[in-house]
């Protein structure tokens, strides 16, 4: 699992100190400086695409959101005043274009009820959810490609919201209150959104029959 | 603690979102409670689950695309206005006066002093543009004459007005920007002084383009470009022009100068180890292919080789040390 975890135990005048330079480079490029800009897009690039890259699974998607969130950091970049970290502006950007595109894709997608495995036989990862004994190394009783296919199915059954919480909080590492601040909403939602979103991937995955 | 609040609580425990005091509540329930505990298995079980579809880095070669289209969609935006500016500007202040109500009547009073101060200065323009109406109205403000006759005239600023005492006289000091425009051979320094201050300072990139290739063409068919500074003029373009284009076109106008100095070979080195664009970086590999001697530029290919995030700038940097086996 990645982690990028944020915060730690920092004290906020640290945390301050830290993004210094930083903040100089966002002054420098909300005055137009364009170098200052691709400063600041080279050390948020691999984030931004990690982040599209998983939550889309498509390279071409990833490669979309990753356009359109820079160009829309350069163009508002002027109406960053501070108030979050750089790093939550740009995610927060991220986070709502990777939302609209999931929305998109939910309206086109079919809906896959039924998987099937190499062999062409529907199989069941209820078991492996209920049994220690597969869980221990899921890998094991299937193939990784194949099991990460599966979970993918079953993160694509959550909705956008959902998606997102789990994405940010399982994948990226991220602090609830950081994800609640990123989607514009409270830790305790963000709290809830994760709960539904755990329950419900444990359903999906728990559905599936051999 | 009920079952309800324990299962929320296994999952925020799970993520070592959870308080110390409520970890210490959760243990304890899940010591009487089999189903929580059953419960906190399946949810153990789900992270390892979720784990088998892995964040995987970008490759280098998405990175670099991406890098590569957004560079092109920045450079295509227009330029910025100046109302633009000013609308951001107006609009974050607008944001913070919320919280910030005695800004609000600051803000006002700066505006309309603003306001004041520019129709005034617009006056002053446009009084000094209508010479022979200042005069017919006997205006003490003298008409700024024009150096070349038929010239347009504009006042960017008046910096003092000084009256003299016992007089009608008046001294007023102002600045001119006054456009001109020059035309003669690309041997004149005049003109390759104007193209180098081009290269560095217009807004523009179609300017700097023009100018940067003009300058790189006279160096590449043979005529003088260390006297008169072209030379360097090119060295800094290559290095900071944020335009690819212009950036590349100064690297053809070094060409002709890699072998013979050290400077040149150290800007084009420097534009192969950062330069964001693969296609300069795959040109400058190119130049310093014949350059044999400089260890310099053996370490960096060698460098390039193995380390370029862009796969064909490796293998390009492979291929001249192994189509050169003296310089390796």
């Amino acid at each position: 699992m990645a982690t990028t975890a944020m915060g730690g135990t920092k004290t906020a005048a640290e945390r301050m100190r830290d993004r210094a330079p930083e903040m100089e480079l966002i002054r420098q490029a909300q005055a137009g400086s364009r170098a200052a800009f691709d400063t600041l897009v080279r050390q948020y690039e691999q984030q931004v695409l990690r982040l599209a890259l998983h939550l889309t699974g498509s390279e071409h998607d990833a490669e979309d959101i990753y356009q359109e969130a820079f160009l829309k950091a350069y163009r508002y970049l002027g109406n960053f005043r501070f108030e979050c970290s750089f790093y939550t502006w740009i995610y927060r950007i991220v986070t709502n274009l990777c939302l609209d595109q999931m929305r998109r894709r939910k309206t086109r997608r079919e809906d896959r009820s039924v998987f099937l495995d190499h062999s062409g036989v529907e199989f069941d990862l209820l078991a492996a959810v209920s049994d220690d004994r597969s869980f221990s190394n899921p890998a094991k009783e299937l193939d990784r490609k194949l099991l990460g296919d599966r979970i993918q199915d079953a993160l694509g059954k959550l909705t956008p919201r959902e998606r997102m919480v789990f994405e940010l909080k399982h994948y990226q590492g991220l602090r609830l209150r950081t994800i609640g601040e990123m989607l514009n909403t409270t830790e305790e939602t963000a709290k809830n959104t994760l709960f539904r979103a755990t329950k419900k991937l444990r359903a999906n995955l728990a559905g599936l029959r051999r | 603690m009920n079952c309800e609040v324990a299962h929320e609580r296994i999952v925020t425990a799970a993520y070592g979102e959870l308080a110390d005091e409520q970890a210490h509540e959760l243990e304890r329930h899940l010591g009487g409670c089999a189903a929580c505990a059953g419960e906190r298995e399946q949810m153990r079980a789900l992270k390892v689950l979720a784990d088998a579809y892995p964040v995987l880095e970008p490759e280098a070669n998405l990175v670099a695309r991406s890098r590569l289209r957004l560079e092109e969609a920045l450079d295509a935006l227009p330029p910025k206005r100046w109302y633009e500016w000013l609308g951001q500007r107006i609009g974050n202040g607008v944001a913070s006066l919320w919280a910030a109500p005695m800004m609000a009547s600051l803000l006002l009073l700066v505006g309309a002093g603003a306001g004041i101060l520019g129709g005034y200065e617009y006056a002053l323009v446009r009084a000094a543009r209508t010479p022979q109406t200042n005069q017919a109205a006997g205006a003490p403000l003298s008409s700024p004459v024009p150096d070349t006759p038929g010239a347009p005239v504009e006042i960017s600023n008046v910096s003092s007005v000084v009256s003299q005492p016992n007089s009608h006289r008046v001294e007023v000091r102002y600045s001119q920007v006054v456009p001109r425009q020059i035309e003669g051979s690309l041997d004149d320094p005049a003109i390759r002084q104007l193209l180098m201050l081009a290269s560095a300072n217009s807004a523009s990139a179609g300017v700097r383009d023009n100018s940067v290739g003009l300058l790189a063409d006279e160096c590449r068919s043979g005529h003088s470009c260390r006297a008169g500074g072209i030379q360097n003029a090119l060295m800094v373009t290559l290095r900071y022009d944020r335009d690819a284009g212009v950036r590349a076109k100064a690297l053809e106008g070094l060409e002709p100068y890699v072998g013979q100095d050290v400077e040149v070979r150290n800007a084009i080195l420097d534009a192969l180890m950062n330069d964001s664009d693969p296609r300069i970086r795959t040109a400058a590999i190119g130049i310093l292919e014949p350059v044999q001697g400089d260890t310099s530029v053996r370490q960096v290919l060698h460098s390039v080789a193995n380390t370029d995030v862009n796969p064909h700038i490796r293998t390009v940097s492979r291929q001249v040390l192994s189509r050169e086996p003296e310089i390796q």
